[in-house]
């Protein structure tokens, strides 16, 4: 299990107390599951991700990631609708754990509220919401 | 995390190991290597796992062979081999401990050092129950105090080496291998711990330790379960790593040992089994049957239960098309035939990563006939209570709450498992 201190929490990002993050562009929100998530799930085996054109609500689940051992909902960050999703994760899902902010991301979503991102914490505060909880 | 540790407790932390509560103790579950790998390294080369949360008792006494026929339910005159040998010293045997409405206290694995001197491994967190559970049943024997039951779990070690190179990595720790592994059978067990026993001392490693090696495990595959006194836990631990490195072995935590457990159809205690009838599930071979599967070879306590009423419920394995699983919730996932119908529930839904599917069969990584270029992703599996019979091949649906996975009832789950071959066949497969 990695320490706090060895975890990568990428400060250009925001992360949900879910333990998902989200990188927002021009006008896409990037998603995916953070180092610490992925250090807690163990080797991925699949992801399970819904379809473009859904539209899901903040906190509701958007799809699963399965280690050998469990399966575990991921929850949406910000409520928006399902613009692209990670392709390559069907056949190399151990991206999520070896690259969970670059290849390991796993869906973009056109935003339908953009104040729940600013509501997300930065990296500092998830940090912190780390030490305090684990 | 509050829980009991084992003495190499802070080698797991200090090597990364994710751990996690299990029986009341703080396991790894998996190191960095991540437990894909430990698993596959189980299949092909070999894999080490502190198994020291198990709990040991020492049953002696002039009556102990009187009570274990009653409260143990493998027959004791009965269970070595194909030819149903007695149980005699130096040979183990798995059976379980059931209770009088027939349905399991715990499972067990009984070592014989003597006629009245036997050595019980049950699961972690468990040897005190089984103790008590034990000692109630003292009434059976006729001269009812001539037994003793001790609780030895914290005062014992274990490390499994599991895997086809486990032989290659004993050879190079033990001091006198050719001796130890002379006719050393599946299921049988040299040397002792304890100064009272006559094996005392039989099996040492190189620098001197004394350990009972048994020539068992839990996963499927070809290995050794080593017992050793906690103050050298740590010692052989390091002592197996070292030597083990030109073989490849690798340390692995309990998230592989129960996907190998469950790819080599082993249930796990008070999931796979429990507070239910043990009967009806993929491991009769607890059982006192004859030969012929029609009655049992001695009376038992719990036997009155499993033959008293028609059954109520079937365990089966069963096997998926791909990696999915299904969620354990609140509740557990449901079990749907192929008319909708509702007829169990899962027990055990894990990924053996080592198996998949080419054309109508499984294969495994270790298969020796696997196609060429087989390179598996896994597949789900585990076992499954219904409420009817059901056979091999039989279709059916796992639903959790939001998904629904396909998946087959089958006898065997990962094939070309190696349990069973002998330390010279391992020893002369190439290096």
């Amino acid at each position: 299990m990695k320490d706090i201190s060895e975890l990568n929490i990428p400060g250009d990002i925001r992360y949900s107390d879910d333990h998902e993050w989200a990188r927002r562009s021009s006008d896409v929100v990037r998603i995916g599951i953070s180092d610490f998530a992925q250090d807690q799930l163990g080797d991925v085996v699949y992801v399970e991700l819904p379809g473009v054109g859904q539209k899901f609500k903040l906190n509701e689940a958007f799809g699963n990631v399965e280690s050998v051992k469990a399966v575990s909902e991921m929850l949406m960050p910000v409520s928006g609708e399902i613009v692209r999703v990670n392709e390559n994760l069907k056949d190399q899902p151990e991206l999520v754990n070896t690259s969970p902010y670059d290849g390991g991301w796993m869906i973009e979503v056109r935003e339908s509220d953009t104040s729940q991102f600013d509501r997300l914490m930065d990296s500092k505060s998830y940090i912190e919401f780390l030490k305090q909880d684990h | 995390m509050a829980g009991k540790r084992t003495p190499l407790n802070d080698w797991h932390v200090s090597h990364g190991a994710n751990m996690s509560e299990f029986g009341g103790y703080e396991m790894p579950l998996w190191y960095p290597a991540g437990m894909r790998e430990e698993h596959l390294r189980v299949l092909t080369k070999c894999g080490m796992f502190d198994t020291s949360h198990m709990s040991v008792l020492r049953l002696t006494g002039e009556d102990i062979y009187q009570l274990l026929q009653w409260v143990f339910t493998k027959d004791l005159d009965r269970c070595v081999g194909k030819e149903r040998a007695p149980l005699t010293v130096g040979r183990a045997t798995y059976g379980v401990f059931l209770n009088e409405a027939g349905s399991l206290v715990d499972d067990v694995i009984v070592f014989q050092f003597d006629t009245n001197d036997y050595l019980a491994v049950v699961n972690a967190g468990m040897g005190s129950e089984a103790a008590h559970h034990i000692l109630n049943y003292i009434d059976t024997c006729e001269n009812s105090c001539r037994v003793l039951v001790q609780d030895l779990s914290d005062r014992v070690g274990k490390i499994d080496i599991q895997g086809p190179r486990s032989a290659h990595v004993m050879r190079e720790v033990l001091s006198d291998p050719e001796s130890v592994f002379r006719d050393m059978k599946y299921y049988s067990f040299k040397g002792s711990i304890w100064s009272d026993t006559p094996a005392t001392g039989t099996v040492l490693l190189k620098n001197g330790i004394p350990i009972l090696l048994s020539r068992s495990g839990y996963t499927g595959e070809f290995g050794f379960e080593l017992f050793i006194k906690p103050e050298h836990l740590v010692e052989v631990w390091e002592m197996l790593l070292e030597a083990g490195a030109a073989y490849d072995i690798l340390p692995c935590g309990l998230a592989a040992r129960d996907s190998l457990r469950t790819g080599a159809v082993l249930p796990l205690s008070h999931q796979d089994n429990g507070n239910w009838r043990y009967i009806n599930n993929p491991w009769p071979m607890a059982l006192p049957f004859d030969t012929g599967r029609s009655c049992f070879t001695k009376d038992f306590l719990g036997k009155k239960a499993l033959v008293s009423s028609p059954p109520s419920s079937y365990t089966y394995p069963f096997v998926g098309f791909d990696v999915r699983k299904v969620a354990f919730t609140d509740s557990p996932p449901l079990v749907v035939n192929g008319h909708g119908r509702i007829i169990g529930i899962v027990l055990t839904c894990v990924t053996d990563v080592g198996i998949g599917w080419h054309g109508d069969k499984i294969y495994s990584v270790s298969s020796p006939d696997k196609p060429a270029g087989f390179v598996p992703k896994g597949l789900s599996c585990g076992f499954i209570k219904a409420t009817v019979p059901l056979e091999a091949g039989d279709r059916l649906i796992l639903r959790d709450k939001k998904r629904e996975i396909p998946v087959m009832i089958v006898n065997e789950i990962r094939p070309g498992r190696t349990s069973r071959y002998s330390i010279e066949t391992m020893l002369s497969k190439s290096e």
